[in-house]
């Protein structure tokens, strides 16, 4: 039975937050095998695309293995998001979904300041009621991220 | 081993002049204003590589010591730059960070300039009768400006001297490499810290601080000799360092760049450096290049641009490793950069409010290992431009 929207809507809300948690196996957990990660947004200095990360599955579990030997910025990233839209292909069985999100650090001492803001583009597996992401486009709309992030967002 | 008392924390240290850095040079509000005339306001500033400017008409805008500046291609296909300020009433001429126009009309009262800075119309000219005021003479401040190697250098004093001379040969560690190679710069961000501009520039120039980084240590560390590496220093504090090796594959999950595509004159486990004077950086690391300014905003805060660069008309593939590569190191997810501003927001926790009264660049490995000669070479032309003896700048 192909996945529900509900489920579709969960699998994003979970990836945020086992990214929140630095659930890094959690999160690889909901990647289907073929899984895309990248970090995209458009220069208007340079009037060109960018990507700021790019990784296939293996890739993304390795970089997030390293992340506790790192000097990583204090405090915790809250991911906000909302499901903008869910575009189902039933006969690929996969579905685009576009979603906005916030990100927001929470420093040491509590104060919280916006860290990015943009638009996750995912392209989901629904052929089980499980479903998986088969890639996702976290796509910036905010560029300045001060001291930037070890951890995807 | 023991804890320091009041009086041994403050007391001068048992070093020669030159081999410690006074606190106050990161906190001083005279200071900052002072670095601002004597040092941004009079060096050769890297703005943008020619590819932001490829075309014909092609703009970027930037800033440099507080002052907005256009640097845009003319039809005759010269690069020039102006100060991005309309002649009429000093508003912001063009607003957008990059673009393409043959003309830049100021949103205030339509002054219209062109490529070549020339006041080419204003409404209702008749009005200034009388006036000397009149189109042609009232065209936008061109700023000095220089290509090298595709870099594109301005410098807000008209009486300073040529770029060459004021390079002094620092950037000749690329001379096999960017003289034979187009380049074309794919990334760019700007990032605003919570740091003195000279905390960030520092963490260039310090070798040292190669323990902060898991990747340093685990990929660049071990791969050569300490005995191999070059650290120099120029006329005018710019600092190369070369004989860098690195071992990519060496952190978990990477690769080694083995059978990449390198830079021309360049082998894929080689890292140069030339951080020059007061805050700039071109670095090669075998298959990519990054260029960083650094500029003040306040005593404590600074903005880092920093630009990726590959070669101009390769392949799709061949760009994606290089963006790959970039990636891995720097930009604002990369393994390195991220943290050099942590570490510069670190100090300034201390230094910013005067709780660290001063650091410590007494190392000596005459200019191998990790040598403290480049920041030295850097705070020994910090001192001549301002005046102010680093050790001690505000005769304290």
């Amino acid at each position: 039975m192909p996945a529900s929207n509900d489920a579709v809507r969960e699998l994003i809300y979970r990836s945020c937050r086992c990214l929140d948690l630095q659930d890094f196996d959690g999160y690889i957990a909901l990647c289907a095998p073929a899984f895309r990660y990248r970090i995209t947004l458009y220069s208007p200095e340079l009037r060109k695309e960018m990507i700021w990360l790019n990784h296939d599955r293996d890739g993304l579990t390795a970089l997030l293995a390293m992340v506790p030997r790192h000097l990583v910025r204090l405090g915790t990233l809250q991911r906000n998001a909302t499901v903008y839209t869910i575009d189902r292909n039933e006969a690929d069985s996969r579905a685009d979904v576009m979603s906005a999100f916030s990100v927001f650090n929470i420093d040491n001492e509590g104060r919280p300041s916006v860290f990015a803001v943009g638009h996750y583009h995912d392209t989901v597996d629904l052929s089980d009621d499980q479903p998986f992401l088969l890639s996702r486009n976290a796509r910036l709309a905010s560029r300045d991220l001060g001291i930037g992030s070890h951890i995807p967002i | 081993m023991s804890s320091r008392s009041a009086e041994t924390w403050e007391q001068t240290p048992p070093l020669p002049e030159g081999h410690y850095v006074s606190g106050r040079v990161y906190n001083d509000e005279e200071i900052f204003s002072d670095e601002r005339e004597h040092i941004f306001k009079k060096i050769w500033h890297f703005v943008c590589h020619e590819s932001e400017v490829a075309e014909i008409f092609d703009f970027r805008t930037t800033e440099r010591a507080d002052v907005p500046l256009i640097v845009t291609r003319g039809e005759d296909g010269r690069i020039r730059t102006f100060i991005n300020v309309c002649s009429h009433r000093g508003a912001r001429v063009v607003m957008e960070p990059g673009g393409n126009a043959r003309t830049h009309t100021c949103f205030y009262h339509h002054w219209t300039y062109d490529t070549q800075g020339s006041c080419v119309s204003m409404p209702r000219p008749e009005g200034y009768d009388g006036t000397g005021v009149c189109k042609e003479n009232m065209g936008l401040r061109e700023v000095k400006t220089e290509v090298k190697w595709g870099f594109v250098f301005v410098n807000l004093d008209d009486e300073s001297p040529l770029l060459d001379e004021y390079l002094d040969g620092a950037l000749d560690i690329f001379d096999q490499v960017l003289p034979k190679a187009e380049l074309e710069v794919f990334h760019y961000h700007r990032a605003e810290i919570d740091a003195n501009w000279k905390a960030y520039q520092e963490t260039i120039v310090d070798l040292y601080h190669e323990f902060m980084h898991v990747i340093l240590r685990d990929t660049q560390m071990p791969a050569a000799s300490m005995d191999d590496r070059e650290m120099r220093t120029y006329a005018n504090g710019h600092v190369t360092i070369a004989g860098l090796k690195a071992d990519y594959d060496k952190y978990e999950g990477w690769t080694d760049r083995n059978d990449a595509s390198c830079f021309p004159g360049l082998d894929p486990d080689d890292a140069r450096f030339a951080p020059l004077f007061p805050a700039q950086t071109f670095i090669t690391r075998g298959t990519v290049m990054r260029v960083d300014t650094v500029q003040p905003i306040t005593a404590h805060k600074c903005l880092i641009e920093s630009r990726g660069l590959g070669l101009k008309g390769e392949s799709e593939e061949e760009r994606m490793m290089r963006i790959d590569h970039h990636n891995e190191y720097w930009g604002p997810f990369g393994r390195n950069v991220t943290e050099d501003a942590f570490a510069a927001e670190g100090c300034e926790f201390s230094f910013g409010k005067g709780a660290a009264l001063r650091g410590i660049i007494a190392r000596d490995e005459g200019g191998k290992g990790q040598c403290d000669s480049g920041l030295r070479g850097f705070w020994t032309e910090w001192s001549r431009r301002m005046g102010r003896p680093f050790s001690h700048p505000t005769n304290d």
